[in-house]
């Protein structure tokens, strides 16, 4: 993969610039998006709904859950067509199709991080104190990368040959957020349906990120655990089926 | 039988390669064709049995009607897609010059897209840097280097990936029906540039319907109908099989 270094960071920066290009606000855009969709989330949940106890104030709280499911969201949707769109380079030249969605997925970090300044400014006007614990959100983020790194090779190599997946896999998205604590807390769920946040990775990280971040305090070693071995699994799976079928990419793009 | 000995770059063992042709593109669409108990999947046996070696600064012309199965060939030298059974072994860097321009991103200006494009042909940052100026001589478009490429007329998107696919310094070079790139003064100095690489001790595998240059260039004829080979040796011979037959 080293051997290819070049070729990830130019297509990197391919993504990045070309979206920074062709948007009239560029960068800004990026920071812009998920800061208002905060901005109207938190309206709707701490002023009408009226959310409440959750020892930060509702807006930050929102913020560290949406930044991550953005990134999420973001980098399927990117990956899963990123096969399709790149078919011409498929049927040409060898290299490793990985590079394509990795080189995506770290466009999209990119993105990760850029919004992630907000996140700074949030914990300054509300006042929630900085403190060590706030780097072990490095290795959550990587077991989320790597989680995610897994299902978009599965699903960018399904969507080559059935190309509705991407619309299936949309409606799936949107379930899967009212699944995972993003806009509400796992205590808001009824105590003996709470395992099921146990099994969702994405609840896991988001749980992980509020913990180090808002909670200040060591994350839960055991969900983590349970989330990196989910993570690991689809990753080796997805591999395993992505190295398989490359063979036929050229043949079916 | 064939092995990789010595200096031969290319060798096809018993190849055969099927693919299928799926008639639907969707989940939606089979699962009607599913329920009405429609052909899904068509296979297409492309190759049949090809056995074949190519040496070490060989020029090789592959013709053959179209869904001969030449494309196909070249995919498999260009390890882009694998062979149903069989063996077939390349050594040495592969460098295509088929649809020029692929790796392109119309957004970016021309010089970006020489970084990206020399990347996707598996060239290093440092080597680009060095032979940029080269290859924005070769392609004569200096003055619009730094515009999209979006603005460019097909004529200068084809001299500018051209131009970028040339250095990358090749052992064997596929080249698929490319010569149309340009007007006509630069297309003689992309022959000129083939001639080059042919002294050079270049391999080159040349797909092309049209006979007068691959009389020219080639000094041997592997020629395909319907995935089969029907003949691989001597230029003139093969060429008068091909006409007599279409």
């Amino acid at each position: 993969m080293w051997r290819h270094w070049d070729l990830i960071k130019n297509l990197t920066s391919r993504e990045i610039k070309a979206r920074y290009k062709q948007s009239f606000l560029g960068f800004f855009w990026i920071i812009l998006n998920p800061f208002c969709q905060m901005l109207i989330m938190s309206f709707v949940f701490s002023k009408i709904m009226k959310v409440q106890n959750l020892g930060v104030p509702y807006p930050i709280f929102l913020y560290t859950g949406l930044l991550p499911w953005m990134f999420f969201g973001n980098s399927l949707g990117s990956s899963m067509g990123i096969l399709v769109g790149n078919g011409s380079l498929l049927k040409k030249i060898y290299f490793p199709r990985e590079i394509l969605i990795l080189s995506t997925l770290l466009a999209k970090t990119f993105d990760f991080f850029l919004a992630s300044i907000i996140f700074l400014f949030l914990m300054i006007f509300f006042k929630v104190p900085f403190t060590g614990f706030m780097f072990l959100f490095i290795p959550i983020f990587l077991i989320q990368f790597l989680f995610i790194y897994g299902l978009s090779l599965f699903l960018s190599a399904i969507n080559l040959f059935y190309r509705d997946v991407q619309y299936l896999f949309d409606l799936v998205l949107t379930l899967w957020f009212y699944l995972t604590p993003i806009i509400y807390s796992v205590e808001f769920f009824p105590e003996k349906y709470r395992f099921i946040f146990k099994f969702n990775p994405m609840s896991v990280f988001i749980n992980a990120y509020r913990q180090v971040l808002l909670g200040r305090n060591w994350p839960s070693w055991s969900s983590l655990g349970i989330g990196l071995g989910v993570s690991l699994m689809v990753y080796l799976v997805a591999y395993k089926i992505f190295k398989k079928l490359e063979g036929t990419f050229a043949d079916v793009v | 039988m064939s092995e990789i000995t010595g200096n031969s770059v290319v060798s096809f063992n018993s190849v055969d390669k099927y693919f299928y042709l799926q008639h639907q593109k969707t989940l939606k669409e089979l699962v009607d064709a599913l329920f009405k108990r429609k052909r899904t999947l068509e296979r297409i046996h492309a190759l049949k049995n090809v056995s074949l070696t190519i040496k070490r600064g060989e020029t090789v012309g592959v013709i053959g009607k179209n869904g001969a199965g030449k494309s196909t060939l070249l995919k498999l030298i260009a390890g882009v897609s694998s062979p149903t059974s069989g063996k077939v072994e390349v050594c040495g860097k592969v460098s295509p010059l088929i649809e020029l321009g692929a790796g392109f991103h119309p957004e970016l200006t021309g010089r970006e897209n020489i970084f990206l494009n020399g990347a996707i042909l598996g060239l290093k940052e440092n080597y680009i840097k060095a032979k940029f100026n080269e290859i924005v001589e070769f392609s004569e478009i200096r003055k619009f280097i730094d515009i999209p490429v979006k603005y460019y007329s097909s004529g200068m998107y084809m001299r500018l990936a051209f131009s970028v696919a040339i250095f990358v310094d090749p052992e064997i070079l596929l080249i698929d029906e490319i010569l149309a790139v340009g007007d006509i003064a630069f297309q003689e100095k992309c022959m000129r540039k083939m001639e080059e690489f042919k002294i050079n001790g270049v391999t080159i595998v040349f797909v092309s319907h049209s006979m007068a240059n691959v009389e020219k260039f080639c000094s041997r004829i592997i020629y395909l109908k319907e995935g089969k080979v029907m003949w691989d040796g001597e230029v003139k011979e093969g060429i008068k099989r091909y006409m007599l037959e279409s």
